[in-house]
């Protein structure tokens, strides 16, 4: 078994129609993740009673298992409970009918909305608590102020963050595997072993993953630079 | 999957099971955190002083193990590093799978080390060094009395967190059939049929064991902090300048990567 250079470029090649995949699993955890992570970071912004401990409590949970766990634990214990309704109610259809892909969604956006709300929760606390003081003060509304004035800023201090967290879950969809999902990881392992050449497959993998790291990471540049165009010089 | 149903008292069955292969996730951890940490300050210092050749391989490194997942890492090396070995004429067949694990784990880490390194001391003030120079200290009594305290007071949590991202990647060492917890809990989980139970016993161990880690951690901190007590004042005259800088910093080195 030695190494064969030119099939590198073929499994680059085999690889490349699994990249909608993991772009596609990495994209609808970020989404669900920031939009369930700013109703968590929210909730303890404004020190929502006992709700605003819950869910400090969910995010310490979820940062203290390991992702695989929720993936895991979804896609072990939805179907238990989903078919026990489903029969008590009379419903008809049951677990069985959800695609695998489903349960990655559900997992990875269940982690995702833990990191998320991290990342929204440092960019509204670097943002001074005096704005959204003087945004009440001249009259505007909490949703007005937040949406002028606190959500601007605090996206201009969490881009670096931002960019993190969504590499982050690109990296970390590479788990899909465990439900069955071939995204490029899974898609790697089935090249690997067809042509039983394991080192070539994940060079081609890991060299598709790099590439779409770096690129995100200059995306992410970019959009730091242009967001911060209001913070240029002055007597900041 | 299929599975039997709920019944909690397996739950309790588990953990104690669990919890024996606890070594095992723990010598991943301990081994993998003293690789990282050799291999990060070994990366650190060509990018600190500037070595020219060593200083573009030592970003690449970094780049290469912070833009790639850790599951392809761990293949690539499972897969990879035999047969690079055997080229050069040694034959690591034998090894225990665990071996690749930790130096896997241990590379990956250490690219993290390294940015932590080279970002805590380039965050530390210029001003700082200046003053040391000025009242007559050289160079390395200016980095070992001055810059180093400061730096490792930026680095420590980051450290901290780095730990703690480290004990969760560890269940991924199963995919290559180590028997750590996750290993175990699979194994449970498919000789009784209760799935849930397992991994519901699984989170829970891994949980108490990052609390506990956490609440170890903080304390290791505060001692090895401690002279930085009181200097919050201080160092508030200084917030303005170095903002920026940190804020840089933490989103770079904390960031919010899952694992």
């Amino acid at each position: 078994m030695n190494l064969d250079p030119s099939f590198i470029w073929t499994a680059f090649l085999e690889l490349l129609p699994a990249v909608p995949t993991t772009l596609i699993l990495t994209l609808v955890s970020v989404v669900c993740g920031l939009s369930a992570g700013t109703a968590l970071a929210l909730l303890r912004y404004f020190r929502v009673p006992v709700l605003g401990r819950l869910a400090a409590g969910y995010v310490t949970v979820i940062r203290g298992t390991p992702m695989l766990t929720h993936l895991l634990l979804i896609y072990a214990g939805l179907p238990l409970l989903i078919d026990g309704l489903s029969q008590q109610y009379g419903w008809g259809w049951n677990s069985a009918q959800i695609p695998m892909i489903g349960f990655a969604f559900l997992s990875f956006s269940v982690t995702a909305s833990a990191y998320g709300s991290e990342v929204i929760r440092s960019g509204l606390l670097s943002v001074n608590r005096g704005q959204l003081e003087a945004a009440l003060s001249v009259g505007m509304t909490t949703a007005q102020a937040l949406r002028r004035i606190v959500f601007p800023q605090a996206l201009a201090a969490s881009v670096p963050n931002l960019s993190n967290f969504v590499i982050g879950m690109m990296h970390a969809s590479t788990l899909a595997f465990v439900v069955s999902v071939v995204d490029i990881n899974a898609q790697a392992e089935i090249v690997a072993s067809t042509n039983w050449k394991f080192f070539e497959a994940f060079l081609a993998a890991a060299a598709i993953f790099w590439g779409l790291t770096i690129v995100l990471e200059r995306i992410s540049a970019l959009v730091e630079r242009r967001i911060n165009l209001y913070n240029r010089g002055g007597v900041a | 999957m299929g599975g039997l149903p709920f019944e909690f008292s397996y739950v309790l069955k588990f953990i104690p099971k669990l919890a024996s292969t606890l070594n095992v996730t723990l010598l991943i951890v301990g081994g993998s955190l003293l690789t990282g940490l050799l291999a990060g300050l070994l990366a650190a210092l060509p990018r600190l002083y500037r070595i020219p050749v060593l200083e573009q391989l030592s970003k690449a490194y970094a780049s290469f193990f912070r833009g790639t997942p850790i599951l392809i890492q761990l293949f690539l090396f499972y897969y990879g590093l035999p047969e690079v070995l055997k080229w050069i004429g040694i034959d690591v067949s034998k090894t225990p799978v665990l071996v690749f694990v930790i130096l896997t784990y241990g590379l990956h880490t250490g690219a993290y080390v390294s940015e932590t390194i080279r970002a805590s001391i380039l965050a530390v003030d210029r001003g700082q060094v200046e003053a040391a120079y000025s009242i007559g200290m050289r160079g390395h009594q200016a980095f070992a009395r001055i810059v180093a305290p400061q730096a490792l007071a930026i680095a420590v949590p980051v450290f901290s967190n780095m730990i703690l991202a480290l004990l969760k990647d560890t269940s991924l060492a199963f995919t290559l059939g180590v028997m750590e917890m996750t290993g175990k809990a699979q194994t449970l989980a498919s000789l009784t049929q209760h799935f849930f139970e397992a991994y519901l016993a699984l989170a829970f161990v891994y949980f108490v064991l990052a609390f506990v880690l956490e609440k170890l951690l903080l304390h290791g901190e505060k001692r090895l902090l401690r002279h930085e007590r009181g200097s919050e004042a201080a160092a508030s005259k200084f917030r303005l300048r170095r903002r920026v800088s940190l804020r840089q910093l933490a989103a770079e080195l904390k960031g919010g990567t899952p694992s």
